[in-house]
């Protein structure tokens, strides 16, 4: 039994009969037209499967199976998108999903990291964010600190540091974050992130969690 | 028989001037110009503008020479953009009837509280407008809440369930009282609530605190549903 989560960059795929878990990029798996999943969420997945399930839901269900306290905030961080899901007494209190500003910020990480040569788990913490309103108004930003002379690894901390306080206000600012999707594996993002609350990440996984009881 | 023509409104303009339209042109047919007829763009609006006060100028361009009035609502019981919108038509050579309603004495609501499927709830309440209600409607209790204005694309109001009552200004228009700030404030506390605004609408900062009083979910659309608009309503809905 196939079940995956097919973002815009990325797709998780499960097996469950061996439990083994594919990370591929998502146009690799569009362009094996046979391939079906059994259970989908994410952007890509909705033609991919008969069982679709949106994608807050499999967050939300994720989380719970994930999370052990009453009260909890999870974001999850996409390539073009953010959203996240608050509990209160394990209870859904608040969700969101933003696709408008603050869009696109995950994939412009990638493409700058990519064009810049940069490894953000060697990347310094910047003081200071550059405004993230979304990832085409962030490139404009970056390349401006640029072109004043700054170097590039300075400009793209600074903007990861505005993707991190961007999620953090998000997600209504909460005392500690749960912090689901690709940037779990971003040092620089969670370094930013912690200057603001306590950050907890638990992997690329968890709308995959979400799929199966 | 003089020619059939539309007599256009916007908003929800009070009942007696409705009539006393409807007594001068008895063979006209009155036409919601807030609502999308799939008129083509105008050009008079700008992209990043409220889609219902858009839809107002659209089409009443397109169906002009079929227009035989319009009876713009330009009071609290609309807004800025419904004022400007008529100015804008009137500049163009449209005859217009500016009406404000400020009726102060809310009619009983019956329903923005049926168990009829909440698309069908709004549209009949909208019908109101130029009919009045006269049949009585079951009644149910609620298990969700819809607040706002009817929606740019209705098909939002499929996601909920029969058993949506409704609140806002769209409460509001049933109980024949579209400036009453304190019914439009009005929700059931406890019951999980939708905040609905149309996106550039000023009613999104009313929207967005109600919802955070409230415990709810605010959301805005700008035209066509999206997928992020329609997986919040799912999951608000089925989880909360």
């Amino acid at each position: 039994m196939l079940i995956a989560d097919c973002g815009s960059s990325w797709s998780k795929i499960r097996n469950l009969d061996d439990g083994v878990t594919a990370i591929l990029p998502t146009q690799q798996v569009l362009r094996d037209e046979s391939l079906r999943f059994d259970i989908a969420t994410g952007h890509l997945g909705r033609d991919r499967t008969d069982r679709y399930e949106n994608e807050l839901i499999a967050l939300a269900r994720g989380s719970l199976k994930l999370i052990e306290d009453d009260d909890f905030t999870v974001v999850d961080i996409g390539s073009r998108d953010t959203k996240y899901v608050s509990f209160h007494g394990r209870k859904l209190r608040k969700l969101d999903w933003n696709q408008k500003c603050g869009a696109s910020t995950g994939f412009t990480l990638e493409l700058l990291a990519q064009y810049y040569g940069i490894d953000f788990e060697m990347l310094a913490v910047a003081d200071k964010p550059i405004p993230v309103t979304c990832g085409i108004f962030a490139i404009e930003g970056i390349f401006e600190a640029i072109i004043k002379g700054g170097p590039a690894e300075t400009a793209l901390a600074a903007f990861v540091h505005g993707i991190a306080l961007n999620v953090y206000n998000f997600a209504q600012r909460p005392k500690a974050l749960f912090v689901s999707g690709g940037l779990c594996a971003n040092r620089c993002f969670l370094d930013s992130l912690y200057r603001y609350c306590e950050v907890i990440p638990l992997g690329r996984n968890v709308l995959l969690e979400g799929l199966t009881e | 028989m003089p020619r059939r023509k539309f007599i256009g409104y916007l908003g929800c303009p009070p009942r007696i001037k409705m009539e006393s339209v409807g007594r001068k042109h008895p063979y006209d047919e009155f036409i919601d110009l807030d609502v999308d007829m799939n008129a083509p763009p105008s050009g008079l609006v700008p992209d990043a503008y409220c889609q219902i006060v858009t839809n107002v100028v659209d089409n009443a361009v397109h169906l002009k020479k079929d227009l035989r009035l319009i009876i713009a609502s330009v009071g609290e019981d609309k807004c800025d953009g419904g004022r400007f919108a008529a100015l804008i038509l009137r500049d163009l050579g449209f005859p217009i009837v500016e009406v404000r309603n400020t009726e102060t004495e809310p009619q009983p609501v019956m329903i923005s509280t049926s168990r009829l499927p909440l698309l069908e709830k709004v549209n009949r309440i909208m019908d109101t407008v130029r009919t009045p209600r006269k049949k009585a409607f079951r009644q149910v209790k609620p298990t969700h809440g819809f607040w706002g204005v009817p929606p740019h694309d209705l098909s939002l109001l499929e996601r909920f369930p029969n058993t949506t009552h409704v609140y806002g200004w769209i409460r509001c228009v049933e109980a024949e009282v579209p400036a009453d700030l304190e019914l439009e404030r009005f929700v059931d506390a406890g019951i999980p609530t939708v905040f609905y605004a149309q996106t550039f609408c000023q009613k999104n900062v009313l929207a967005r605190y109600l919802a955070e009083k409230y415990d709810g979910l605010y959301i805005d659309c700008d035209g066509p549903l999206t997928n992020s608009v329609i997986a919040k309503v799912e999951a608000f809905i089925r989880m909360g």
